[in-house]
């Protein structure tokens, strides 16, 4: 599988609009529902919540990376957010989040789950790739950017 | 003489491409008489990875693990009808690791001659050409790799098997 299997201009938002770490998780979770990925936004929050409970998965860096495994999706779904502002979203290093990729799996697909995470954390690691999405204006401008 | 193909590998990974890979094993392993293995890898190194950078909790990595061992086994008990539906004997394993890495073990450990591998997915950007565990171990093996492809047709010369 490939990350651009999952990475559509309708599954992404630049800038987010939200200022506070829950109403960002609904933010992109209604995106998913707009794009029509998803059609139960309340579980999904549910158990993208319970997860964050759990520990934020701001991972530092400005970078956050909220998923969950459950029932109320059929296949991998991915959501990327920007916030230049950033986001208080609980990180380890304290600092802001700005850029979020929400990974939701069914439980049937942990395999391909764990090669998304896999590729975006990967991605992440480019210092060159992050400073290019977090300047990105427009949707259209990041999937291009996954398709160098 | 012996013929050039006596020890078949094939790989699985629960895809659709990679079961098309073990029905054309099994049609040519029957057709040869060579000797068929099939092997699926649980990624622990990507699980490992997903740990190390945070992504994952403790919890979490253990959940995952038992999943993907619940999947190994689904689909090597899967691998394993297809062989004997056709009477062809097969021997199954499991190994935890890197995809690429388990793969290029067990084909020297087993002293493979061809590797079989499903349908790579389609080249969208360098990364892909970069990070493609499959492609990767089909580089490295030492032996010749064949990769099965149109479904319907491999489907069909298997549905045909004695």
């Amino acid at each position: 599988m490939s990350i651009l299997d999952l990475v559509t201009e309708d599954c992404i938002k630049v800038p987010l609009e939200s200022t506070r770490k829950n109403d960002l998780l609904h933010e992109m979770i209604d995106l998913l529902k707009e794009a029509g990925k998803i059609s139960d936004p309340d579980a999904i929050y549910q158990v993208v919540r319970a997860r964050e409970d759990q520990g934020s998965t701001g991972l530092g860096e400005g970078i956050a990376i909220p998923h969950a495994k459950t029932d109320a999706v059929t296949d991998i779904t991915l959501a990327i957010g920007i916030s230049p502002q950033g986001i208080d979203f609980e990180s380890l290093d304290g600092e802001d989040a700005k850029v979020f990729f929400m990974i939701l799996a069914p439980p049937d697909k942990s395999g391909l789950h764990i090669e998304a995470l896999s590729e975006v954390a990967r991605l992440t690691r480019s210092a060159a790739f992050m400073r290019t999405l977090i300047h990105s204006e427009t949707p259209a401008e990041v999937v291009e950017l996954f398709q160098e | 003489m012996a013929g050039p193909i006596q020890n078949i590998l094939v790989y699985i990974d629960g895809s659709e491409e990679s079961v098309t890979a073990a029905e054309y094993a099994v049609c040519l392993a029957k057709s040869t008489g060579a000797e068929l293995s099939a092997l699926y890898v649980v990624n622990t190194r990507a699980l490992n990875d997903l740990v190390k950078s945070r992504i994952f909790i403790a919890s979490e990595e253990q959940e995952y693990q038992e999943d993907l061992e619940n999947d190994a086994q689904k689909y090597l008990d899967h691998v394993k009808e297809l062989a004997h539906k056709k009477a062809q004997p097969i021997e199954l394993y499991q190994k935890n690791g890197a995809i690429h890495s388990e793969i290029k073990h067990l084909v020297e450990d087993l002293d493979i001659d061809l590797l079989i591998i499903g349908e790579l997915s389609k080249i969208q950007s360098r990364r892909d050409e970069f990070y493609n565990e499959v492609e990767r171990a089909m580089r490295s093996v030492p032996c010749s790799v064949l990769i099965a492809k149109d479904e319907d047709l491999v489907w069909s010369h298997y549905e045909s098997l004695a």
